[in-house]
């Protein structure tokens, strides 16, 4: 007698956000387990693109992109037509406070042209300062109107302001909350309190690089995940966005030259995988958009991806 | 017809008794309108109400066949910059206005309500009578003034009036509604009684964050029953709010958030619409669904229209129209009215409101949040700073206790003047550096949610709120009050008063959900202080005596904490009235305060339902709860008792107790003990056992103070079970234990408590129990 599998089947499903074309989320069963229930939609991998030039970034990533970092519309053209990016997260780093402090009306304008360039998803953040960021985007939700774009990231302190632009122009928010399963919840029935459909919305729990709390985002997107099919809790049915690259090429280990962390690899690669690693554990956690930063690390989870079966075909796990 | 009118949640039948009641207008013979139910009232008031309505219907009439005379009836019909046609007829009907044709089924529309209420109907208990007719004035009145944009009557945008605003700027506005950045609009119509008056009433709406919106003259109502044309001129004679301001030299425009509709009060559809665009472009309402649509305005776009002046005739129809959505209307002429007892704010009308007096109490009768800006004080301010010493050579001065009296008390009070700050005493310039000087701050609030068991909770916040100003440490609470005010800050500018503005903007930023308005009295004067401190300690021994004696019966509902789940998945902690959470730092009170603060957060009432084991304190309510919110980990616990189901606890308790099977008692201990416990283990290794969710039965994990509580494993046979706990958290708890153990008819129990100075083995506590007679050994077997 052959052997059966158990298949436990999910009380409860994933909303499915589509921007342009693209569908987040939508799956009945845990990541890459498409032998117990849908799982069509396998992380989708996006790029990071800012509207300056970084100066911090780590020698493998300049190599990729300083021809292209100090013009935006050049970056994101780069990142959808010859990496492939499902999606665009452009971070509008020019507004930063406590950097260029640029005019936010100017980054708004850039936001504009990027979003006029390509024909994938776009997220556009501001620099990660909750008053700066809700300034941010209330300057860019009327300029994108019609294109529906994901904005954030809305925080505890100031998702009214950015709920209130993405309902008044018709654009979806990325909820954000610090590694806490029930701070994430709240902010979730916060933003649907405001009047947001819960298909205009994704979560952002944070993400710790490899080394840097995985385990802590691990272990709550985990148990997002959970609630969502297991106890069909609505308010955690969102998809899950994670800003991998941003945090793995902060960690050290991605950063150190070869001379400077002997035994640990060759510097070029050891970032890559830093990267790729980081992003294959939160897409088995329940990731649905990873936003990365190294064109190898999306082409080694692609493949990863594939192997595992996404799609429902399974070849890759048989062999 | 007119139930459709009225949205979820009216109050039309329960508000019967009293609810409009009378309208006021100027003529006497002509005066009252009975919209309300008060019957038997002269008639006259409500023809006039009829009257008006059948006056603008005639011309809107007027002013549709002039515009069909000079345009085609396909000409298009509209507000410039917007999508949403005449957003009032639109909202409600679901029916687009687009060119001059569609006028027509307006008209018959709007005749229909109209005509169909009788005067005497509007006197009657029909309130929603008057809400109709409000409502098809509302209707005329999109149309008249769409109509001038067709160059029919006067121009829309003429002079200081800026006529219709377009989809740009409601929605650029919008977004402060639903961002709460302003608390909502007022609609106001007429004339204040002096231009100083009406600079004064702009100023304190802008200072409140509120929209003003102007459309509609003052001055003598004139009759209505003949020249319809003059209508429009209705307050001949008066002049505007708007017309005031530019006298007094304000500024107007969207940007000072003083907006001038038009000269007309017809011009008050765009207050009105404005208020609908945003249900529409924000809420996802449909066009159509009113009752969404009422909704969503008196939720979301919180309103209020204001009369200033003798009320006429129209001010009474527009206003009764904007009712529906939600909008009380404010007075400051007679409009003598029972106020309905409910807390519904749509029906309600104050008159004589003197102009003084009439933001803070629009505020308070619309229920609107109050928005602080930035708080004006010259030090700096935050988190950052609560940790702060100031060392001695930087000491400008001492305030309260050690060296003087010193009380902050914290009161619900009626008459509250939101941002009032006195100081009676020496201000901080009439002191020299080194001084010590008396201090008592009594902080006086008002809110409509506001319940005299938060005082407490409110007036311990004021610790943190006051430490986190740069150059001031708070230092106790109650009478025990003591201040260090630091040279710098005092060289800075600080003063006194500042600790008035702070804790005003502070309660507000923080407690807005309860606290509508506060103020706050700071007293140096040592007699002044003296007979504050006696005050309260009155009110502390009743606070006392309140909180001591609410007890688990008294309540339904007990609160729970899911704060740790951030480490602790799987755990929740119930907190009742005799026995807080298991950290010691949140009691039920503060789970209901937390409650009303923020619903989705942390803590949310659970009603006990049916009892399943009074003793050991079980509930089928409390049990649903908790398996629902521990994920499905915890199927029961027994609130009194640590035999079977005990709590579960995070990891933050103070206090783990234990049964000590051959004492038939049970050992408390704190965390920190690090010695040996009598069951063999030390501290850290029993904390494995009962932290992170787990349910562990014999042992429990709670908060200190709950040895003292009646409810103290009452279910297991209480404090009389107590046979062993370290020595110096015995002394701690002295004065707990020995008072619940004269409740229980043992005083010399705390004498009879082992610590680890009598024995630290099982068999030593035994013979130790056995020498002293120790309660527990006669008590029936624990299990």
């Amino acid at each position: 007698m052959a052997f059966e599998a158990p298949v436990e089947t999910a009380k409860g499903s994933v909303i499915e956000v589509v921007l342009n074309g693209l569908q987040l989320g939508g799956q009945t069963a845990l990541p890459f387990h498409w032998f117990e229930g849908e799982f069509s939609n396998p992380p989708r991998v996006g790029f990071e693109v800012w509207d300056v030039a970084p100066t911090d970034w780590a020698k493998p990533l300049a190599h990729v992109y300083s021809g292209v970092w100090s013009e935006p519309v050049a970056w994101a053209r780069m990142v959808v037509e010859e990496l492939g990016a499902e999606a665009v997260y452009l971070k509008l780093m020019s507004t930063d406070p406590n950097g260029l402090s640029r005019s936010i009306a100017e980054a708004a304008g850039v936001a504009e042209m990027v979003a006029d360039a390509i024909d994938v998803p776009l997220a556009v953040v501001g620099p990660g300062a909750p008053e700066v960021d809700a300034e941010v985007v209330q300057a860019v939700a009327p300029r994108l109107e019609g294109r529906r774009v994901l904005l954030g990231p809305a925080s505890e302190e100031n998702y009214r302001a950015i709920g209130a632009a993405a309902l008044g122009y018709g654009h979806g928010v990325i909820a954000s909350s610090p590694i806490d399963i029930n701070l994430a919840k709240q902010l979730n029935v916060l933003l649907t309190r405001l009047g947001l459909e819960e298909n205009s919305l994704v979560m952002d729990p944070t993400t710790g690089a490899l080394g840097y709390g995985l385990e802590y985002s691990y272990s709550v997107f985990e148990r997002t995940r959970l609630a969502a099919l297991f106890q069909n809790d609505q308010k955690m049915q969102l998809p899950i966005v994670a800003a991998v690259g941003e945090e793995t090429w902060k960690a050290k280990e991605s950063r150190a030259g070869d001379d400077e962390m002997p035994g640990m690899g060759v510097a070029e690669t050891r970032g890559i995988l830093w990267e790729a690693v980081t992003g294959l554990a939160l897409s088995l956690a329940g990731a649905d958009l990873l936003i990365l930063r190294h064109p190898r690390s999306a082409e080694l989870l692609r493949a990863t991806f594939a192997d595992l079966g996404a799609g429902g075909a399974g070849e890759g796990v048989a062999q | 017809m007119n139930e459709e009118l009225l949205g979820p949640g009216s109050c039309s039948a329960p508000a019967a008794p009293g609810s409009l009641g009378r309208v006021r207008a100027t003529d006497p013979a002509d005066s009252d309108i009975v919209i309300g139910v008060k019957p038997g009232r002269p008639a006259d008031g409500a023809d006039g109400f009829v009257r008006c309505a059948v006056a603008c219907l005639h011309l809107a009439r007027k002013r549709c066949e002039e515009a069909l005379a000079a345009h085609d009836v396909s000409t298009r019909l509209e507000f410039p910059g917007s999508i949403y046609h005449l957003p009032i007829i639109y909202g409600v009907t679901g029916r687009p206005i687009r060119m001059l044709a569609d006028v027509a089924w307006v008209l018959e529309e709007a005749e229909q309500r109209i005509n169909s209420k009788s005067a005497a109907q509007l006197r009657i208990s029909h309130s929603s009578a008057a809400l109709d007719v409000g409502m098809a004035v509302l209707w005329l009145a999109e149309v008249i003034e769409a109509l001038k944009y067709l160059g029919v009557g006067p121009a829309p945008v003429d002079d200081i009036w800026l006529g219709a605003a377009a989809d740009g700027i409601m929605r650029a506005r919008g977004i402060e509604f639903i961002e709460e950045s302003t608390p909502g609009f007022a609609a106001v119509i007429g004339e204040a009684p002096s231009v100083e008056t009406a600079v004064a009433l702009a100023h304190e709406m802008q200072q409140k964050s509120l929209y003003v919106f102007m459309a509609g003259e003052g001055g003598e109502c004139l009759a209505t029953g003949d020249g319809f044309d003059r209508l429009p001129t209705i307050g001949a004679g008066g002049t505007t709010l708007a017309e005031q301001l530019i006298e007094g030299g304000v500024q107007l425009g969207w940007d000072t958030r003083l907006v001038p509709f038009g000269r007309e009060a017809f011009a008050h559809v765009h207050s009105i619409g404005f208020a609908v665009r945003v249900a529409m472009a924000f809420g996802g309402v449909e066009p159509g669904d009113c009752r969404t649509l009422f909704a969503y305005v008196e939720d979301r776009v919180p309103a209020f229209v204001v009369l200033l002046g003798p009320v006429t005739d129209l001010q009474c129809v527009v206003a009764a129209g904007a009712m529906n959505f939600g909008l009380p209307a404010i007075a400051t002429h007679d409009i003598p009215t029972t106020l309905p007892s409910t807390d519904c704010t749509r029906w309600r009308v104050v008159p004589r409101v003197p102009p003084h007096d009439l933001v803070a109490r629009s505020i308070e009768v619309r229920g609107l949040k109050t928005v602080v800006g930035e708080m004006d004080i010259p030090v700096a301010y935050g988190h950052v700073f609560s940790g702060e010493r100031i060392r001695n050579d930087d000491l400008h001065l001492e305030m309260g206790s050690p060296k003087a009296p010193g009380c902050e008390l914290l009161l619900t009070a009626e008459d509250v003047e939101d941002g009032r700050v006195t100081v009676v005493g020496p201000e901080v310039e009439d002191l020299s550096f080194g001084s010590t000087v008396p201090l008592g701050v009594l902080v006086e609030v008002a809110g409509r949610r506001m319940q005299k068991d938060f005082e407490p909770i409110l007036e311990r916040q004021l610790h943190h709120l006051l430490n986190e100003v740069q150059g001031l440490r708070h230092m106790g609470q109650r009478d025990v009050l003591g201040m260090h005010l630091s040279h710098r800050a005092v060289e800075a500018g600080f003063r006194f008063e500042h600790l008035g503005r702070i804790i005003h903007s502070i309660m507000h930023a923080e407690y807005s959900q309860i606290v509508d308005r506060v103020q706050v009295t700071v007293f140096t004067q040592t007699e002044m202080v003296l007979t504050l401190l006696e005050r309260a300690q009155a009110v502390y021994r009743e606070r006392d005596e309140r909180i001591g004696s609410l007890t688990d019966e008294d309540v339904d509902e007990f609160y729970s904490c899911t704060i740790c789940q951030s480490f602790a998945p799987n755990h929740v902690c119930i907190m009742t009235p005799e026995r807080c959470g298991l950290c010691g730092a949140y009691s039920w009170l503060d789970g209901k305060i937390s409650f009303q603060i923020n619903p989705a957060g942390p803590s949310r009432p659970i009603r006990k339902d049916n009892v399943l084991d009074a003793a050991r304190g079980s509930w089928e309510g409390i049990n649903s709860f908790v398996h629902d919110a521990s994920h499905g980990a915890v199927e029961r616990i027994d609130l009194y008792s640590l035999l079977e189901y005990p709590m579960t606890s995070c990891g933050c308790f103070e206090c783990i107790s234990g049964v000590l099977p051959l004492c038939n008692g049970i050992f408390t201990v704190d965390r920190d003990y690090s010695g040996m416990i009598p069951i063999g283990v030390k501290l850290s290794t029993l904390a494995d056992m009962v932290r992170g969710g787990a349910q562990t039965p014999g042992f429990l994990a709670h908060s200190r103070l709950y040895v003292g509580s009646p409810r103290f494993l009452s279910g297991d046979g209480g404090i009389l079970r107590l046979v062993w706990m370290p020595r110096y958290l015995k002394e701690s708890l002295r004065a707990e234990i020995e008072a619940a153990a004269v409740a229980v008819g043992h005083p010399d129990l705390w004498e009879k408590i082992a610590t680890e100075d009598d024995a630290v083995e099982e068999e030593e506590v035994m013979s130790f129990l056995a020498r002293v007679g120790h309660p527990a050994l006669d008590m029936e077997a624990m299990f």
